[in-house]
């Protein structure tokens, strides 16, 4: 059985061509134009992610308000935000609603797929513990889950979203390399990344280490070119 | 961009401020003594001609009372009491019946006017004589129809006539010449054989001879012996002196009774006539001056005039005194003195500047008195001014006919000088120049407080119009606070700019969320275009390798940094409120971005100058960074080739400098600071690049959430440009 996603966008072709690639990747896919009804029809059928405009038809919020209603009835359902709103507000308000990601558009639609199907990996493992496992990545007290993208600094659990992941893999892999910001705009796997986004997902995964260890400080930043996981 | 704009407009000269204009148009206060000047001419008229009509009625009730008169302007009747000349007889009036007897006691208290004539005085007198041998006392008097006169003679020897002589002296006698109006002289000599009656004769020219025989009886005189001499009573009718005569009395004695020679010749008056001892006669009548006597005050002189413009009478008398001034004593009556000195001397200017010159009033004055004589003896009452001759004051004269029957008999004139007036007018005048004074200072002081209070006003509201609008022309605060409640025009302007600001504010808001909704509207469509290009390459694998399907994304990507580039620095102001600061060091940072610039732009020769170290500054270390990016673009695009671009470090005072320097096209000086304004950009357009204007922008509000100032110059050793970005050092260092 095919895995539903439930697309929730007020504008038809952007919800259409969604629709219509995420149904290429072989995902049963429905569709909802405004938060009343999208509310409505996964409250009856759940899907198994959603994926959220944050500006639904009049409503500003209306993708925020919508995903803390979700949060009530599911509270593990993974949503994603894909939105044309590009603030560090905005990114810091969905986040903070426990979303699982939160993209901008344009969004290039192969990049969404595989970012679809990698939370999707993501919840399997967290239910089945099973499948070919990655090798878990140790690097001191770093220690860095590819299956399960979960993080912990200390054996303490670090919460961060995909592309936040994705990022500290990205530097953990080669400690003392720097990755550039064209290198971590690769790896977020978004079409169009600016240097600022990248500046602040580096600060807020800064922050989230902060909070299990006030004196983290292994991601260096290298000004102007990028950053580094420092070296051992 | 309000900035820009305010220079472009040259600022205007500044006027006089409104202070400065109510204080001139105050000026016109200075109407106010004019105009009480004004007032108190006026005044002076008012009262002059009041003191007239009063002076005229006084001359007409005066004349009534001499109306129907004629005997008081007989010539012999009316006589002046204070003045006539010193040759006039006078003739008093005699309490009692004079007994022709030699007995003085009867004249009474007239005694006392008695004149003595001993040859000191101006008298005519013989070549031999000397006091001892002749002198007498002589008075004049008159009751009823006669006139008497006494006199007193003392003489060594008193020799009587001899009967068997026929000249008539050589006995001691009495002469008594007068003189009718049309010149003839008639001569009388009064002589005694023996002590009692004295006989009388008409003489002749010589005085020698009687012109007849007959002794004259109209003349009666009495001649009794005293111990000293002999005294003499005589009475004359007063027909025989009629008007216009005048009349002379010598006494001659003779003192050798075998020669019987006149030794001595004593006239009775001063200053007789060459030959003839004539003089006036004028009888003392105090009718006239009891009548005026009664109208008698200090302040007027009433004078009596007959037909021939003659003084009958003057009684009263002109006062022109001034107060004497007091030397000040006390510091109050100091500042007094001084303030009334002040005030007579304003008074003076403009009371005296009218006032002609001496010269010109006493040459008036006859020449105007006669005319005015002349028309009153007309008939017609007169009245007239003319300056005191101590040109203090005015005098005031009225002058009116005394009639008998439709005769002018003469004139009444009442003079009265003008200082009461004056002296009203004086105090009017100062009292209108201190209350212009003080008036003028109250209103002076008054509109002063006004204007200021105004002036801080409209000062408060330009402050906080001014300070409603950041340089960069956003709005702080659309409500004004200053003057809002106040009811006036500048309530009512305070309000409408609060209406004003709001409306701006409103549409500034609008403006500054323009790029944000645009690039939100834009992205959406975008986003159609970028999906639908990704799904038509799944469905039509054919196009991905086409080189169109390539453009089309590139034109995304493109579209996507313009929007990107429009939020980021709206976006940048709302991150920058969010940022925390951090101590780091300034050359630690900017080193190590110059190294990671050229691993980035290898082709680009950047340098790097570090002149003091460390510089520790707050901040945000990233943003700085970012300043740092858009500084370098800039530098990079504007210089050519691989010209070198220098990075400078140095402190100056208490700041890090930071210095971007770069070979190429210079800055046109019209820019200045307006480079660092939103939307505003130099150069050439890039196909690649979109270029909105903003990268300066952001360059500027990082500078200025570090507390730190932004420059773009032109470089002095070659051609080229240099941006600088001064911050704060942090404490610390």
């Amino acid at each position: 059985m095919s895995r539903q996603i439930a697309i929730v966008e007020d504008d038809p072709d952007q919800r259409d061509n969604y629709a219509d690639a995420l149904a290429a990747a072989g995902y049963s896919v429905k569709t909802y134009g405004n938060r009343a009804e999208a509310f409505a029809g996964m409250k009856q059928n759940l899907p198994d992610l959603a994926i959220l405009d944050i500006m639904l038809e009049d409503e500003m919020d209306g993708g925020f308000d919508l995903c803390r209603d979700l949060r009530a009835i599911a509270p593990k359902l993974p949503i994603i935000f894909l939105t044309a709103r590009d603030t560090d507000i905005d990114r810091v308000s969905g986040l903070r609603l426990d979303a699982w990601d939160y993209l901008t558009k344009p969004v290039n639609l192969q990049f969404l797929a595989v970012r679809v199907s990698s939370l999707f990996r993501i919840v399997e493992t967290l239910h089945t513990e099973t499948a070919e496992l990655e090798a878990i990545v140790r690097l001191g007290p770093l220690q860095l889950d590819p299956n399960s993208m979960s993080v912990r600094w200390d054996s303490h659990e670090v919460n961060l979203t995909l592309t936040e992941f994705w990022l500290v893999q990205a530097l953990a892999r080669r400690p003392g390399h720097v990755k550039t910001y064209e290198n971590l705009m690769q790896v977020t796997r978004q079409s169009y990344v600016e240097r600022n986004t990248i500046n602040g997902y580096v600060r807020r995964i800064r922050k989230k280490f902060k909070e299990v260890d006030p004196g983290f400080s292994m991601i260096q930043t290298v000004f102007g070119v990028g950053y580094r996981w420092q070296p051992e | 961009m309000s900035r820009s704009r305010r220079k472009r407009i040259p600022p205007r000269t500044r006027g006089l401020s409104i202070r400065t204009k109510l204080l001139l148009v105050s000026l016109a206060l200075l109407l106010i003594p004019w105009m009480g000047y004004q007032y108190v001419r006026d005044m002076k008229g008012f009262l002059l001609q009041g003191q007239e009509n009063a002076l005229s009625l006084t001359a007409r009730a005066v004349s009534t009372v001499l109306h129907d008169r004629p005997e008081l302007f007989d010539p012999e009747t009316g006589a002046p009491q204070l003045i006539g000349e010193p040759t006039d007889i006078f003739a008093y009036p005699l309490p009692n019946h004079i007994r022709l007897d030699g007995d003085p006691a009867d004249w009474g208290e007239q005694l006392d006017r008695m004149g003595v004539f001993d040859g000191s005085q101006d008298q005519l007198c013989g070549p031999d004589y000397h006091a001892d041998a002749l002198s007498f006392g002589h008075l004049v008097g008159y009751r009823g129809p006669y006139l008497y006169v006494l006199f007193e003679v003392t003489d060594e020897r008193l020799i009587f006539r001899d009967r068997t002589l026929r000249r008539l002296d050589n006995s001691d006698h009495l002469r008594l010449s007068l003189q009718s109006p049309g010149g003839d002289v008639t001569r009388y000599l009064l002589t005694a054989r023996q002590p009692g009656r004295m006989s009388v004769y008409l003489m002749d020219e010589s005085w020698r001879y009687p012109v007849t025989g007959e002794p004259n009886y109209d003349i009666a005189a009495e001649l009794v012996p005293t111990e000293q001499g002999y005294t003499v009573e005589m009475r004359i009718p007063r027909f025989l002196v009629g008007s216009q005569s005048r009349l002379g009395f010598v006494v001659a004695d003779v003192d050798d009774e075998e020669k019987r020679r006149v030794t001595s010749l004593v006239a009775a008056t001063a200053r007789p006539e060459e030959h003839e001892p004539l003089n006036r006669l004028l009888l003392h009548s105090p009718e006239i001056a009891k009548i005026l006597r009664g109208l008698n005050r200090p302040v007027a002189r009433i004078w009596v005039l007959d037909r021939q413009q003659r003084v009958r009478t003057v009684v009263g008398k002109l006062s022109s005194d001034q107060e004497p001034e007091t030397s000040p004593q006390s510091a109050r009556d100091y500042v007094e003195f001084w303030y009334d000195a002040l005030l007579r001397r304003i008074y003076e200017l403009i009371v005296l500047s009218i006032a002609p010159t001496l010269e010109q009033i006493s040459s008036e004055i006859s020449l105007r008195n006669d005319q005015v004589f002349r028309k009153a003896l007309a008939g017609v009452p007169q009245t007239e001014r003319r300056p005191s001759l101590d040109r203090h004051s005015e005098i005031l004269m009225a002058v009116h006919p005394v009639w008998t029957g439709d005769r002018v008999l003469g004139l009444v004139v009442v003079e009265q000088s003008s200082n009461e007036v004056l002296s009203q007018q004086k105090q009017v005048l100062e009292n209108v120049i201190s209350i212009t004074v003080v008036v003028l200072l109250i209103i002076t002081v008054a509109l002063l407080m006004f204007a200021s209070r105004i002036t801080l006003r409209i000062r408060r509201l330009r402050n906080a119009t001014e300070h409603a609008i950041t340089p960069d022309g956003r709005v702080r605060d659309p409500h004004i606070h200053a003057e809002r409640a106040a009811g006036d025009e500048i309530g009512d302007l305070s309000r409408s700019i609060s209406g004003m600001l709001a409306r701006l504010s409103q549409y500034t808001s609008y403006l500054e969320g323009l790029p944000d909704t645009l690039a939100h509207e834009m992205s959406n469509p975008l986003n159609v275009v970028n999906s639908s290009l990704d799904n038509l390459q799944q469905e039509m694998p054919l196009t991905q390798r086409s080189k169109y399907m390539e453009r089309a994304k590139n034109g995304i990507l493109r579209l996507r940094s313009i929007l990107t580039n429009l939020t980021e620095a709206a976006n940048l102001e709302e991150a920058l409120q969010l940022e925390d600061r951090e101590e780091f060091d300034l050359v630690n940072l900017v080193s190590s971005y110059v190294e990671g610039y050229r691993l980035s732009h290898p082709t680009r020769n950047f340098e790097l100058d570090v002149r003091d170290s460390p510089l520790q500054i707050q901040g945000a270390p990233d943003h700085i960074a970012q300043m740092l990016d858009k500084l370098a673009d800039n530098a990079v695009d504007f210089s050519s080739g691989d010209s070198p671009i220098m990075v400078r470090l140095d402190r100056v005072n208490n700041e890090a400098r930071l210095s971007i320097l770069n070979e190429g096209p210079v800055l046109p000086s019209t820019m200045g600071d307006r480079l660092f304004d939103p939307m505003v950009s130099l150069g050439k357009k890039n196909a690649k690049q979109s270029r909105l204007g903003l990268g300066l922008y952001v360059v500027r509000l990082i500078a200025e959430f570090h507390r730190g100032k932004v420059q773009a110059g032109n470089r002095s050793d070659v051609p080229g440009a240099v941006f600088t970005v001064s911050f704060p050092l942090a404490r610390a260092a």
